[in-house]
């Protein structure tokens, strides 16, 4: 039975690859239509990494936040957070950046694109990185805690000095994980008009009907930022649990 | 419970869920009790958090396992408490933490981490951790009880040399001989409650109470 589903599974994959490379070698290119939008892209892709930076420095400080708060001793923080943390993984990112643009920015009136655009999508993956926070602080076990108590350290020298050192080395590899999402998410800014790389593509795709020229480097382009970002995951994962 | 004033040792035995744990637990001041009060050397504990803080501070505690901090060398591990819990200087830290270590043996395994050590090497390092600030009261709960023969002797010769040095100790042991060797008082727990206590050739020889002989002539058997 297992070398039978291994066979189907690799025919499949096989299949898979060779449409994918015959629709992509059969095509007929004409990278000249392309190639006056070459700027603009290269300058899309610019604001996407600018973006994504931005918001991976802004979305560890909403994680740290919604952490402490759901770890506090007071209810209402708790209580806060957890909805918070629960709405905004349980609804789309693209219902998040509409309503969050057209509804709350409009209401406070705030109209810079770039601005907003980066808030929301910090306050949306800050929500998916403090329960990855969380999850590590809470893995630190029991006896750390008890270990650190009969030695007369506080909670807070707790947390300072025994368990955030331990929590972190468990929670890169999935961080980084999540930045590389992040990179991805920022792919949808382009419904409120982000000047960011996939608006880039759509424009220069509206504009010259080069499709394929336009969405092929759309894709690589976010490849070449997320693959080393996966590595590195990899490797990070690799190294810390040699160490525990 | 009073003990003599010249005891300097004191043995906790019985049973396991006896109740040694939660009394050594009590004395240190890392569990409350649910109703009554705890006084030690005449002094009533307190019950919130911040006092307990204090007074934990004085003594030194050491578990059956599990005490190091894995992310930390072994000399870290003995330097933490003393600069911030006890608010001494970098370097009188590390004088001293390198004095406990040459004491127990540990030179070797200074920069290692709790891993690349063995049991008895890590309860070592934590004995050395417990004992570097000269706490007024050593408490051991069940030291040796994760360690295999070898490593449990020399551990056990460990505190024995603090107990010759004059270190007041309370032990929660399974170790009969060694409870008897060095304990000047011992207590006989069971089902929460003190069945039995006095000098250790009085209650190992001549027990007045049948579940004490009874758990001793079981333990001591093989």
């Amino acid at each position: 039975m297992k070398s039978f589903i291994n066979a189907l599974v690799s025919v499949i994959l096989a299949v898979t690859f060779f449409f994918g490379f015959w629709v992509i070698l059969d095509h007929d290119y004409d990278w000249a239509a392309i190639a006056p939008y070459s700027g603009n892209l290269f300058s899309g892709w610019l604001v996407t990494v600018g973006i994504s930076l931005a918001a991976l420095a802004l979305s560890v400080v909403v994680a740290a936040v919604l952490t402490v708060a759901q770890l506090s001793s007071h209810r209402v923080p708790r209580v806060l957070s957890r909805a918070y943390v629960e709405i905004v993984r349980g609804t789309p990112l693209l219902t998040q950046i509409l309503i969050g643009y057209y509804l709350i920015a409009d209401a406070i009136g705030w109209d810079s694109r770039f601005g907003v655009g980066l808030v929301i999508l910090s306050c949306f993956s800050g929500a998916y990185l403090s329960e990855i926070f969380r999850g590590g602080i809470e893995s630190i076990s029991k006896s750390q805690w008890l270990s650190a108590r009969a030695i007369g350290l506080s909670e807070g020298q707790t947390y300072r000095f025994v368990v955030i050192p331990q929590a972190i080395r468990r929670v890169l590899p999935a961080s980084a994980g999540q930045f590389a999402n992040l990179i991805k998410d920022s792919s949808l800014l382009f419904v409120i008009s982000v000047h960011e790389f996939t608006m880039q593509a759509r424009e220069a795709n509206a504009n010259s009907f080069a499709t394929f020229e336009a969405y092929l480097p759309l894709v690589m382009g976010y490849f070449i930022l997320t693959f080393p970002i996966s590595l590195l995951s990899r490797h990070l994962e690799k190294r810390f649990s040699y160490e525990h | 419970m009073k003990l003599p004033d010249s005891a300097q040792v004191l043995a906790l035995i019985g049973p396991s869920g006896g109740g040694k744990s939660t009394f050594l637990r009590l004395i240190g001041g890392i569990e409350t009790p649910t109703s009554g009060t705890v006084i030690v050397d005449d002094q009533e504990l307190p019950k919130e958090e911040e006092g307990l803080l204090d007074y934990r501070k004085s003594n030194g505690f050491l578990f059956q396992a599990f005490n190091l901090f894995p992310h930390l060398s072994a000399l870290d591990n003995i330097i933490l408490p003393l600069t911030e819990v006890h608010g001494w200087s970098r370097h009188k830290a590390e004088e001293r933490a390198h004095e406990v270590v040459k004491r127990f043996y540990l030179e070797k395994h200074l920069e290692k981490h709790p891993e690349q050590l063995s049991g008895g090497q890590q309860q070592r390092v934590a004995l050395a951790r417990a004992v570097a600030h000269e706490p007024a009261l050593l408490l051991l709960d069940e030291p040796t009880s994760a360690l295999d023969p070898e490593m449990k002797a020399g551990v056990l010769d460990l505190i024995k040399e603090l107990c010759d040095a004059g270190q007041r100790i309370v032990l929660s042991t399974h170790e009969m001989g060694f409870a008897r060797q060095s304990a000047d008082h011992v207590v006989f727990l069971a089902e929460g409650k003190i069945l039995e206590e006095g000098k250790a050739e009085e209650l190992f020889e001549a027990s007045r109470e049948p579940k004490v002989t009874q758990f001793l002539d079981r333990v001591m058997k093989w």
